[in-house]
């Protein structure tokens, strides 16, 4: 329930906020859009010149910048339904009666993956992903497998990426769905299972419409940082070899910071902005109850 | 170029200085540094052996003026971005760490103030500088750009060979390859057995392919990146048998070579697993200390293999020069903390702590050659090299980025040699063109 | 609420308990092995760390953690990354907090929008603003201040605390409001003494993610604060690429960077997983 009160209250209320979210955010939107519309690059600060929206051409006609958006597409499609369909797992596992001590166990190590700093995931990754000192190729050696090169191979290293995705998310995948589980109200599940033995059927007719909230706020959560992922990709590949595991966030950087460009940094950020954007207000109006 | 009108214009200031010494012979460092005592220099440092060795030195240098150096130590990959970025917002770098293909960049950007400045002011020159004593080639190429000097060369590199002698005696080799058609034909298939490789060539994505893989392979076939009229030169014969060289060679390298930068290369050659590898001079102290390297006795070091066109070794390095965006005082004394790091009087001890200095000096010193074994190898490549094995112009950060991108792509077999050729060249050329060498408003220097 | 972990069914068939416990067990194992692993290496010298096969009993050495702490200054960017992430908490709860009451419980037009445009600040990626940021913070004089990086943490922090907190406050019943308001409370007094006390759960879960994000960020401060205000995941990166990549020390900052928050979030792992669900789920 909520009331109508004066206008000057509610800026009291508001106004701090949206002036500081204003000025950290909008500020600098705006002053990126103006620099997208010149050439800008920081080692040739002296041939600054308003090219319109010709970094805008260029990066629409640039088959690498749609590469790295179709990498993070995949990305997004490959490790996002492996962690949703290993953290219901995980949750219904966690959610059935008995070894107590154990599963109390196991949600606190599950709180650890997605705690951790994302530039730390990456040289983890490093350390242990390496072909010659690395402890995974030493598991596979001991199950007879040879020695997988996955810094060095474009596509083991893109598993690499995936792989250490799942693990730092399926996690946070398994205690939403924990959660969500727990709000399933007892004598409705208890009802359920003395009519039937299969979880199967529990899950399906009883547990998933709980599910569904969860679900929702999985998928916008992920969508939002697959397109962001920069950190672990940055300290692990740094988007190599190659290109192969060149994501958009590690394209823009490579413009910004490598080349300088940061009028054409500019505009792919703001041509991923209007995406992001785009997405966030799909998702929201599809599938989230908003304030009323 | 006009690196000989460099050369004489120093030879002749030299002079100038060597008549001027007499008057200042009073000149000290301690003297000269004391109206600067108290000042901070800030400074960016590598991890690599010559910064190492010049951190143990300069505890010497901060009690003897009072001058504290402040250095922040990044990896290459992020110098380049970290020192633009503080040149551009007016940070507080009092020096600039330059490495020759940043130097074009820097120099018109005007982020670097020119030597002579302070080798003209006797209170600031130190009299026994005597540029002459730098290597011409590397003291023009690490530290001058269109006639004039900015930097003095500090962490000096050429490409060398260093090799495994005892695997290459195994296998029925008395001495290294000659020529890199050797090193490919015959070394190449001996050496490459039992999970070891005959040679690893540097060729991640970054400086690393353009200048340790993909330059290295153009310059000893002949090819170049630019004709002289600054066109893409990478589709001549003579560029595509280099590039092609490259992927040929490529059977008797590990896999994931496209994932080496130098510590992967270097390690491979100290743990054993390859043979032969091209890095720079600098590496000599990594594969030689005990804790990190394996090779022990095993460790020999030649020039780089010859090339259809001679010898063409990798040149790479780093010269250090003021800051334009320090104030005065901070000039001054990031000049004096130049000087002697890279003095003569210093070279002996930057030599031995695990630095190449570029002294000619100091490697007049048979002993030297003794102690150090890969002495001979380095100055016969400081002889005759070519400046611009990476164009040393503005563009390059750009250029080198593209020439990155695609060379990788080259060598994973994404595109052919051919066309990747043509990509860069042609990409090359769009960014040339924009910044202006073809309507006559820049001069060709690279 | 969710958050106790509910047991519904006590007598269903009991199927294997062993074959559970070993899956719970590999769990277990898949989500700690990764920080064992950086732990030991971190006690390796570099000729342990680059043996092959990796050694597994070794004698272990703490000259790494001596070595990143006063040699290389990773402890004072932990400093760093400590007061920036407590800063820009405080400063997001403190405008949060408010803003979330006032869309919690006032009606006015426009308010769906606003809203929204807080939402979306956390699905923007760094990469879009970190360039013209650097620009104006130079021009500022904010480079390389701890400042700049709190007001750019705001960015995605400010949205959290909006979000989980809204959430929290409409979960408030009304009537409190009403009867305080019948006693003649104004809006800030029912604001400050009856409903953020109650919402205080749902304020420490936006703390607690505010922390964390802050404390993981990279992007911005490697892009902004290179020197002084330098933070500890930057830090982290300065040690990869140098000539040997030494992986002893660039495991001991890792764990030096991680075990803080994680000690963290295992103490607050009960507010953290119920954080999860509010908001995020409704």
């Amino acid at each position: 329930m909520t009331t109508r009160v004066r206008a000057s209250t509610i800026a009291a209320f508001l106004g701090p906020s949206v002036f500081a979210l204003a000025l950290v955010g909008i500020a600098p939107l705006l002053y990126g859009v103006w620099k997208s519309l010149h050439f800008f690059n920081l080692t040739k600060a002296n041939q600054q010149e308003f090219v319109g929206l010709a970094n805008y051409a260029t990066v629409l006609t640039d088959p690498v910048f749609w590469q790295s958006m179709y990498r993070t597409a995949v990305l997004f499609f490959v490790s996002v339904p492996t962690q949703i369909v290993l953290g219901v797992g995980i949750a219904l596992l966690l959610h059935r009666p008995g070894l107590g001590a154990l599963r109390a166990l196991t949600r606190l190590a599950l709180v650890l993956p997605m705690a951790t700093t994302y530039a730390v995931v990456g040289l983890l990754a490093q350390v242990m992903f390496n072909i010659k000192y690395g402890v995974i190729n030493q598991f596979l050696g001991f199950a007879g497998i040879a020695p997988v090169n996955w810094i060095g191979d474009p596509v083991n290293a893109y598993i690499a990426v995936i792989f250490w995705d799942v693990w730092q998310w399926t996690p946070f995948v398994a205690l939403v769905m924990l959660a969500s589980l727990s709000s399933v109200p007892p004598e409705i599940e208890e009802a359920a299972r003395l009519e039937t033995g299969r979880w199967w059927t529990i899950l399906r007719h009883i547990q998933l419409p709980f599910l569904v909230p969860g679900l929702v706020a999985v998928l916008i959560l992920r969508t939002a940082d697959t397109l962001k992922l920069f950190d672990m990709v940055f300290t692990m590949t740094r988007g190599g070899p190659g290109s192969a595991t060149e994501f958009i966030a590690i394209l823009i950087e490579r413009t910004g910071n490598r080349q300088f460009d940061i009028g054409l940094a500019s505009a792919q950020a703001i041509i991923l902005l209007v995406l992001t954007v785009f997405l966030a207000r799909a998702y929201i109006r599809l599938f989230y109850r908003e304030v009323r | 170029m006009k690196l000989r009108n460099c050369v004489s214009a120093f030879a002749f200031m030299a002079l100038g200085l060597a008549a001027g010494s007499q008057a200042a012979s009073a000149w000290s460092l301690e003297e000269a540094a004391k109206p600067y005592a108290g000042t901070t220099v800030d400074v960016v440092f590598l991890d690599r052996p010559g910064y190492n060795a010049a951190k143990e030195m300069l505890p010497e240098f901060e009690s003897k003026t009072g001058i504290k150096v402040n250095i922040t130590t990044l990896p290459y990959e992020n110098a380049l971005g970290e020192q633009v970025r503080d040149f551009v917002a007016q940070g507080d770098l009092d020096a600039a760490l330059i490495d020759l293909v940043w130097i074009g960049n820097f120099a018109e950007n005007g982020w670097i103030v020119p030597a002579d400045t302070f080798t003209k002011d006797p209170k600031l020159a130190d009299p026994d500088l005597d540029m002459n004593d730098f290597f011409p080639l590397v003291l023009n190429a690490f530290g001058g750009w269109n006639g004039t000097i900015y930097g003095l060369p500090f962490d000096n590199y050429s490409g060398l060979l260093f090799y495994n002698k005892c695997m290459l005696k195994d296998a029925g080799f008395d001495g290294p390859p000659e020529t890199w058609a050797d090193l490919k034909d015959k070394y190449g298939p001996a050496l490459t057995k039992d999970g070891k490789f005959a040679f690893a060539l540097q060729s991640k994505r970054n400086e690393t392919q353009s200048a340790d893989s993909f330059a290295r392979m153009l310059w000893p076939f002949g090819g170049s990146f630019l004709t002289k009229d600054f066109k893409s030169n990478l589709n001549s014969p003579e560029s595509q048998a280099g590039l092609n060289f490259r992927q040929d060679l490529m059977k008797y390298m590990p896999p994931g070579i496209v994932s080496y930068d130098h510590a992967e290369a270097v390690n491979a050659l100290a743990q054993g697993d390859v043979a032969m590898i091209t890095e720079w001079s600098a590496f000599y102290s990594t594969l030689t200390n005990k804790d990190t390297s394996k090779i022990g006795d095993c460790l020999a070091i030649a020039p780089e293999p010859k090339g259809p066109a001679g010898r063409k070794p990798a040149l790479g390095g780093f010269s250090l020069a003021v800051a334009t965006q320090a104030d005065d005082n901070e000039k001054a004394a990031a000049w004096l903390m130049i000087q002697w790091l890279t003095s003569k009087a210093n070279a002996q001890t930057y030599l031995e702590k695990g630095g190449v200095p570029a002294r000619q000096s100091v490697y007049q010193n048979a002993d030297n050659a003794k102690r150090f074994t890969y002495i001979p190898a380095l100055v016969e490549s400081w002889q005759d090299g070519v400046p611009e094995f990476r164009p040393r112009f503005a563009e390059w950060p750009t250029i080198t980025e593209i020439v990155q991108e695609w060379g990788s792509k080259m060598m994973l077999g994404e595109v052919s040699v051919e066309e990747g050729a043509k990509t860069i060249g042609a990409k090359m050329e769009e960014v040339l063109q924009k910044a202006g060498y073809y309507d006559g408003k820049k001069p060709l220097a690279q | 609420m969710a958050g106790k972990f509910s047991r519904p069914n006590r007598h269903g068939p009991r199927k294997p308990v062993a074959a559970e416990a070993i899956v719970l067990c590999l769990i277990c194992l898949f989500c700690v092995f990764p920080f064992y692993w950086m732990v030991t290496t971190s006690l390796k010298t570099q000729v342990v760390a680059l043996q092959s096969p990796p050694a597994w009993i070794f004698t272990p050495t703490l000259a790494n953690y001596w070595e990143v702490l006063f040699e290389d200054r990773v402890g004072a960017s932990l400093i760093n990354s400590l007061i920036v992430a407590v800063a820009t908490t405080v400063l997001s709860i403190g405008l949060g907090c408010p803003a979330a009451y006032a869309l919690a419980r006032f009606e006015f037009r426009g308010k769906k929008d606003l809203w929204f445009w807080f939402i979306t600040n956390r699905f923007v990626s760094p990469v879009v603003l970190v360039f013209p940021v650097f620009l104006i913070a130079r021009q500022v004089g904010l480079r390389d201040t701890h400042l700049a990086l709190v007001l750019m943490y705001i960015t995605f922090c400010l949205p959290i605390v909006i979000w989980i907190c809204t959430d929290q406050f409409r979960s408030i019943p009304y009537d409190l409001d009403e009867a305080a308001s019948l006693e003649g409370a104004g809006h800030w007094r029912i604001f400050w003494s009856i409903c953020l006390p109650l919402a205080m759960p749902g304020v420490a879960v936006s703390a607690i993610f505010s922390f964390i994000f802050s404390w993981n960020e990279l992007l911005f401060a490697y892009i902004l604060a290179p020197k002084a205000a330098k933070t500890a995941p930057a830090m982290a990166i300065t040690f990869m690429e140098g000539y040997d990549v030494p992986y002893g020390k660039i495991m001991a900052t890792a764990t030096l960077i991680v075990v803080p928050v994680l000690i963290f979030a295992i103490i607050v792992s009960r507010h953290l997983v119920r954080g999860l669900t509010m908001g995020a789920v409704k």
